[in-house]
């Protein structure tokens, strides 16, 4: 490497790194988990109901976890819904077959979720391109039908039940689980640390790699990366984290519907994260939160509120493909 | 002739019933220009991707610094020290210049970071520079890559496959595309990397080849019909043959 | 265990096959010519049902049902190809799948709200009612029906495609759009016909279906995974691995049911999970990295 006579005149090291965001911009991005934190907490207190709020923050922490995949690394995956839904089953299994406290619960949910992922991710990453999305919806599909097959663990067509928590024991204290708020806050703990995680993972080497396959594959490859084990890892830590929205779901809802696995969940998430603005940081709980904001107003006066859903999210490929947040900060930082 | 640091022992390469490579035997010494001529369709791509490890040869053995590469993958080449270009600008386009480079820079020191903080690896940042100052792209290190000038782009692709250090550096037509003030610029920086690199080029424009190479391989339906000086090509009776009538070489 | 009854489910399996074949063709077309998966394929299928359903009932005649359903279907497929799809071939592979889901979604509650959301019954039609002896069994007549018609289907596609001008030109389009448009063939009529053709023929799959599925809004979600299934086993827009895949799909699945019921869905998607483990370009597909 010839010796660089330029460290002297080139920009200041900050001004290299290009961070385009100025001001309001990189203050959000600086204080991202601290703003999505607060967020959460209000939100009981600002939404019409404590259930929009728990749903907004499963479903939101769903696409965090799916964004990572989709958003930061340009995989769409149509099957996601294995995740989630393999996170709630099999924290509900661990309770209602093995009588698992919550929290180990929990965890057998997020781990199954995550040894799923690895198995549907090392066959569907195989595949190329557009095949992707097919694959993982297939397979996906695939642990539909076990399930609905398996029902003396499942539930079959009825869903999995039996298995509610009323209490809890945090630390010596006893928390009343069956007490909305208290349930809520519990289980914003979980979706908070998740949210740290997913912050911490942007902006650690491996969130440059990531960011270098989404842009160009090709030359991430001819740069020396292994882009089939980089994505199977995101494949992995997305499938992990989208198992915990799973678990707090089921622990949230005590009962864990077979729809929870159909790809139509799925679909769901893909759904919510475009709207949101899929590859930003606050774009998945946008998105929720305006998807289920939409649900909940217009399911008051039609049934048929999935075909202004379904219109909104044409209306949006085709003209806002960035979402809702997405566009925002794009336009903040070219104006 | 010194200990060759590549050499490929009767590689081919076919896709379905095509063969778009067929027995290519050579070695490469260190610190050579070695040029890949030969009319469109010759096989040249193809002989690149192969010796980048793009696409695994059908036959033969590919040998670097003595190790058997063949059936390697693509990323595991760079790590050895064979880094290349595209012929077609192969960059990241969002990022800015400098972490173009940085990036590429990275993948020789934290592959699965997960938990530490970017900012850690400051030396990569050194890294960048000096591979950007190299190829005279350092004042515009802020500047988004896309919004870069075309011959300005081509440069950081070259810094890209530089800051991997590599010992064999493979150029895809490095002045594609390229008016006679940017390609003179592409042609004085290849020459100074070939003061320290082994250097293969594809490349269509014959009176620069003539000047830069040291060497000439002549490739025409996936054959090897000609190697030698730039001199005993100019005078190659195969290889006059294969280009008579075609003018597109010498333009 | 009786030979007969094998042989016999063998050949439900090879019925069954025609059906899954059928389910997936119009979206193995659509992808093979214009590398667009089409999501809202499943819906497609269930509003071809649903008009097959609606025909029939107004002319009482199984045979207009089964012309007209697949054209006006096909001729719906072409203004969404035209006003939908065609601003979004420019963009990322993403967005035309993308869209295409959005619009299932769409279609779907579209039919729950001019049809119900119950379903509709559909009677198989009086002259293929019944069944006939096969001399190892008796088989329902309209199956044999549905083999034979999709057997010609198959055969029209393949002349079509092979063996016309039409074809030729389709096939290098699907290969060098780029190129088609310097030799002055207006690609975008081109791709217009082509992804009509697509629906169309999954509407006709819908129509064909209708007497032996539940005609329900929600009988497409089945249908797309079935096609997946079927596409990547079969290989990357190949019409004769959609073919082969069809029919051993179709005979595992009849064979699983004879065995054990309980695994013949899930037979399928297991076989595909198989087949990405040894093949991951599918049966027919071309394993080239370009």
């Amino acid at each position: 490497m010839p010796p660089s006579p330029a460290s002297a005149a080139a920009p200041p090291l900050a001004a290299q790194t290009g961070v385009k965001a100025t001001g309001f911009g990189a203050m959000l991005q600086r204080w991202r988990v601290p703003l999505s934190v607060l967020a959460l907490c209000l939100l009981p207190w600002v939404l019409p109901s404590q259930a929009l709020a728990v749903n907004v923050l499963v479903f939101g922490l769903f696409a965090v976890g799916y964004n990572l995949l989709f958003g930061y690394t340009g995989l769409l995956s149509f099957g996601h819904a294995a995740f989630f839904g393999g996170g709630a089953y099999l924290t509900g299994i661990a309770i209602a077959h093995f009588g698992l406290g919550w929290f180990p619960a929990m965890l057998v949910g997020v781990l199954g979720a995550g040894v799923l992922a690895a198995i549907m991710g090392a066959l569907s990453i195989r595949t190329r391109g557009i095949y992707f999305s097919m694959v993982t919806l297939a397979l996906s599909q695939l642990v539909y039908y076990v399930a609905l097959q398996a029902s003396a663990w499942t539930g079959g067509e009825n869903g999995l039940r039996g298995f509610t928590v009323s209490t809890i024991n945090l630390f010596g204290f006893t928390v009343d689980f069956l007490d909305p708020v208290k349930k809520y806050y519990v289980l914003m703990v979980f979706a908070a640390l998740a949210l740290w995680f997913v912050s911490r993972l942007l902006n650690s080497p491996f969130g440059a790699v990531i960011e270098a396959i989404r842009e160009n594959e090709t030359r991430a490859r001819a740069c020396g990366y292994d882009v089939e084990r980089t994505k199977l890892i995101v494949f992995i830590l997305s499938g992990l984290i989208c198992g915990l929205a799973g678990a707090l779901s089921a622990l949230h809802l005590a009962i864990v519907p077979l729809d929870t696995l159909h790809y139509q969940t799925s679909g769901l998430v893909v759904m919510m994260t475009l709207l949101g603005g899929a590859g930003s940081f606050f774009g998945p709980f946008v998105g929720a939160l305006v998807f289920l904001l939409i649900e909940d107003v217009a399911s008051l006066w039609t049934s048929h509120w999935q075909l202004i859903v379904g219109l909104i999210f044409i209306a949006f490929v085709l003209f806002l493909p960035k979402g809702i947040w997405g566009t925002l900060i794009s336009r903040r930082t070219q104006g | 002739m010194t200990t060759p640091l590549l050499s490929v022992e009767n590689i081919g390469r076919s896709f379905g019933g095509f063969v778009a490579l067929a027995d290519i035997s050579a070695s490469f010494a260190p610190r050579q220009v070695t040029a890949i001529i030969g009319p469109n369709g010759a096989g040249k791509s193809t002989f690149f991707n192969v010796l980048s490890g793009v696409l695994p040869p059908s036959t033969g053995a590919i040998r670097f610094k003595g190790k058997d590469l063949t059936g390697l993958r693509q990323h595991k080449f760079v790590h050895l020290g064979i880094a290349r270009s595209y012929q077609i600008t192969n960059i990241f386009p969002e990022l800015s210049v400098h972490e173009n480079v940085r990036v590429a820079a990275q993948a020789f020191v934290a592959r699965y970071d997960v938990f530490s903080n970017r900012t850690r690896y400051g030396a990569l940042d050194e890294k960048a520079n000096a591979a950007l100052a190299a190829v005279g792209l350092h004042a515009k290190g802020h500047r988004t890559a896309k919004a870069l000038a075309h011959g300005e782009q081509r440069a950081l692709e070259i810094a890209i496959a530089l800051v991997a250090d590599p010992e064999l550096l493979l150029l895809d037509e490095p002045t594609a595309g390229m008016g006679p003030e940017e390609t003179k610029d592409m042609v004085a920086l290849i020459e100074r990397l070939a003061a320290e690199r082994t250097i293969l080029l594809v490349e269509h424009k014959m009176k620069m080849i003539l000047g830069l190479s040291d060497r000439i391989l002549v490739l025409h339906h996936g054959r090897l019909i000609a190697d030698g000086t730039p001199q005993s090509i100019q005078t190659d009776k195969e290889v006059r043959r294969v280009y008579l009538g075609q003018n597109d070489g010498y333009a | 265990m009786d030979l007969e009854l094998i042989l016999m489910q063998l050949f439900s399996g090879v019925a069954l096959g025609a059906v899954l074949i059928m389910a997936a063709l119009g979206l193995t077309i659509i992808f093979g010519m214009l590398g667009i998966v089409n999501f809202a394929h499943g819906a497609l299928f269930m509003v071809g049902a649903y008009a097959g359903v609606w025909v029939a009932e107004q002319t009482g005649n199984f045979w207009w049902a089964l012309l007209l359903a697949p054209l006006a279907v096909g001729a719906f497929g072409m203004l969404i190809e035209r006003f939908l799809i065609r601003p979004l071939y420019k963009r990322s592979v993403d967005d035309p799948l993308l869209l295409t889901f959005g619009l299932g979604y769409v279609l779907v509650e579209a039919v729950r709200i001019v049809f119900g959301t119950d379903g509709v019954p559909f009677a198989t039609p009086e002259a293929l009612s019944g069944v006939v002896d096969l001399g190892i069994g008796y088989f329902p007549l309209y199956r044999l029906f549905v083999v034979g018609l999709v057997a010609v289907v198959l055969l029209a596609l393949w002349v079509a495609l092979e063996k016309t001008k039409f074809g030729l030109i389709v096939r290098a389009g699907a290969k060098d759009p780029l190129m088609m448009r310097v030799l002055g063939v207006d690609i975008s009529a081109l791709w217009l016909v082509v992804f009509g053709l697509g629906v169309a023929l999954t509407a006709l799959g819908g129509v064909l279906a209708a007497p032996m599925r539940n005609v329900t809004p929600e009988m497409g979600t089945l249908v797309l995974a079935e096609a997946f299934v079927v596409t990547v086993i079969g290989g990357m827009g190949s019409l004769l691995g959609a073919v082969i895949a069809g029919l051993v799909v179709g005979v595992a699945v009849s064979m699983t049911a004879l065995f054990a019921p309980e695994m013949a869905t899930i037979v399928m998607f297991a076989l595909m999970a198989l087949v990405l483990l040894f093949r991951p370009q599918g049966l027919f597909g071309q394993s080239v990295r370009a």
